[in-house]
């Protein structure tokens, strides 16, 4: 018997070109159970044509995607029968309200009981915060409120995978705060599959990261891989006083592979790169801290997202952990 | 994912899948908002008073005048409304992203065209020919002091209605090619409009047209007037009745086919 595929998603040379343009260009990605995948990338780099791919409301040029290992043609209604999506501009029957476009939603899941839609339905309101516009039409509900229903639809019929395209572009930061959470809480049941714009919201709850542009993948891996950044480990050291003799003793260290320098008012500041962090973090302060300068700031360098992300679309550095 | 268990889940495989939701949803935007009444109110209104007008003129037409005059109203004016009325069914949705939205779900594109057609349908028949109808069958009734045959006037609005199913297809066909609305809503009009003219250049197609069984052509009585009259049918106006039964199966299949490739 062939072991369970721990992957939700696999694709194997994803393209997309319409007319003369290449949306998306040979993607291979392997999104894990459970996992919260940021998906990543400026605008036009082929995010939404990527969900759309895996929904099968388009069609691939080339390659293939597969979803619970069923094919994304071949079978999309099966497979769109255990996904929740969010659209990145949520749209939905202005004439329906928020109750009834919930309704409508569990029904190509669930024939009944009744009972038990009804609970499933005010628990998504419940949820979403819009109980007491639940009986408002549609077209009545602001950018954020139709953002928020387009969280619950996601999630009425219980998915395996949560495909959220830019889930918290138009909401305020208590809201983009609730969505983070919720989605931190489905992680247990559901894989989530996101994209986002805001950097900061990947950081701080996605699994594993993957960075398109120009529909090229050019950064993916682990969260805690990529924020480690891809020069290696380096050291910020400030100080005051005289540094040439200092500079000279820490460059001739073995597990010191470079240190460049720069000037900010009175200070000058190292970045030491290093080729052995353990013996960088037992001696590297130690060589300086009896000599006659002062040391006013050390630490080791930490990468934010959005380095990573500058670096590899500005940089043009591919990056894959 | 957990929490499921107390639900019954939708079995349904195949093509047909999600058709009975979409239905649900568009026969409820039909009768259970203000559509309904308005459709009605729009079309019982415009040719009843019409009617009305004409009917109880102290100098009135002869029946079978009066009745002409509303097969041509009740076969022509509510046309315009099912070209709205359709083309906001698909390119609406295409433009506004609620196709999108549904076909995320599990529903085949079948089921969504078909769901259109078949809602759609109902509202027409029972706002735009069965209201008016039965309100221009009083009219008549009262103003003639006659009764009409209950079963011709029964076959006739059946006519009518195949008749506006011509554009009902038409028009959703159209909305799969197109996405914006300027040729979905004007191809079906020109046509609409224009059929007299086409027709006077080339009579063949009086037979593949809609025109011939509402309006007369010449000296010749249309369809629904003949069956309300209960006079003989001409074998033309049975030709041209298969015809357009045939184009409309023929419009859908079209449409079938070409929205399974449309790319969201």
């Amino acid at each position: 018997m062939n072991p369970p595929n721990p992957y939700v998603i696999e694709t194997h040379g994803l393209s997309k070109t319409y007319k003369k343009f290449k949306a998306l260009n040979s993607l291979d990605l392997r999104v894990q159970q459970n996992s919260i995948f940021g998906f990543l990338g400026p605008n036009g780099a082929g995010k939404t044509t990527t969900i759309k791919l895996m929904l099968g409301l388009t069609h691939p040029t080339a390659g293939t995607a597969s979803i619970f290992g069923m094919d994304s043609v071949e079978r999309s209604v099966d497979i769109r029968a255990r996904i929740g999506y969010l659209p990145q501009e949520p749209h939905f029957y202005e004439y329906m309200t928020a109750r009834q476009t919930l309704h409508f939603t569990a029904e190509f899941f669930f024939k009944g009981p009744k009972k038990a839609i009804d609970e499933r339905v005010n628990e998504m309101l419940a949820l979403v915060d819009l109980e007491e516009k639940a009986d408002r039409p549609i077209k009545t509900f602001s950018g954020g409120e139709r953002q928020r229903l387009g969280i619950a639809q996601a999630q009425v019929n219980y998915p395996d995978l949560i495909i959220l395209d830019e889930p918290a572009a138009s909401l305020d930061p208590l809201g983009r705060r609730d969505v983070l959470e919720v989605m931190s809480r489905l992680r247990k049941y559901a894989t989530i599959f996101y994209s986002t714009h805001i950097l900061d919201d990947v950081q701080r709850i996605s699994d594993t990261v993957v960075i398109l542009n120009k529909g090229e993948l050019v950064a993916e891996g682990p969260i805690e891989e990529l924020l480690a950044g891809s020069e290696g480990v380096i050291y910020i050291i400030h100080l005051k006083g005289e540094t040439e003799p200092e500079l000279k003793k820490v460059q001739s260290q073995p597990w010191v592979s470079g240190v460049k320098t720069s000037q900010l008012n009175e200070e000058t500041i190292w970045q030491v790169s290093v080729t052995d962090p353990d013996a960088a973090e037992t001696h590297l302060l130690k060589l300086l801290v009896n000599d006659p300068v002062l040391v006013t700031e050390f630490r080791r360098k930490q990468y934010e997202l959005e380095d990573v992300f500058m670096q590899v679309i500005e940089g043009g550095q591919n990056v894959r952990k | 994912m957990s929490g499921n268990e107390v639900f019954e889940m939708v079995s349904e495989r195949g093509w047909n899948r999600g058709l009975n939701t979409m239905l649900r949803s568009g026969l409820a935007r039909w009768f259970k908002t203000r559509m309904w009444w308005i459709q009605c109110l729009i079309w019982g209104s415009l040719i009843g008073l019409l009617l009305a007008a004409i009917a109880f003129n102290p100098e009135p037409p002869p029946s079978e005048d009066l009745l002409m005059l509303f097969t041509v109203f009740a076969g022509l004016f509510p046309a315009v409304g099912v070209v709205i009325i359709m083309q906001d069914a698909l390119v609406g949705e295409k433009r506004e992203g609620t196709a999108a939205w549904v076909l995320s779900k599990p529903l085949t594109r079948p089921s969504f065209v078909l769901s259109k057609i078949i809602a759609n349908s109902a509202g027409i028949l029972v706002t735009m020919v069965v209201v008016p109808c039965i309100i221009a069958y009083a009219i008549i009734t009262f103003s003639q002091k006659a009764s009409l045959n209950p079963l011709g006037f029964i076959e006739s609005m059946g006519v009518i209605f195949i008749s506006h199913f011509f554009f009902l297809a038409l028009t959703l066909m159209l909305g799969t090619f197109f996405d914006s609305r300027g040729p979905v809503i004007g191809i079906p009009l020109g046509i609409l409009f224009m059929q007299q003219n086409i027709i006077g250049f080339i009579p063949a197609l009086g037979y593949v047209l809609p025109w011939n069984l509402v309006v007369p052509i010449g000296s010749s009585t249309p369809l629904v007037l003949s069956l309300m009259l209960k006079i003989p049918i001409p074998p033309g106006q049975l030709i041209t009745l298969a015809a357009i039964v045939i184009e409309s199966i023929l419009f859908i299949s079209i449409g079938l086919w070409r929205f399974n490739r449309e790319e969201f």
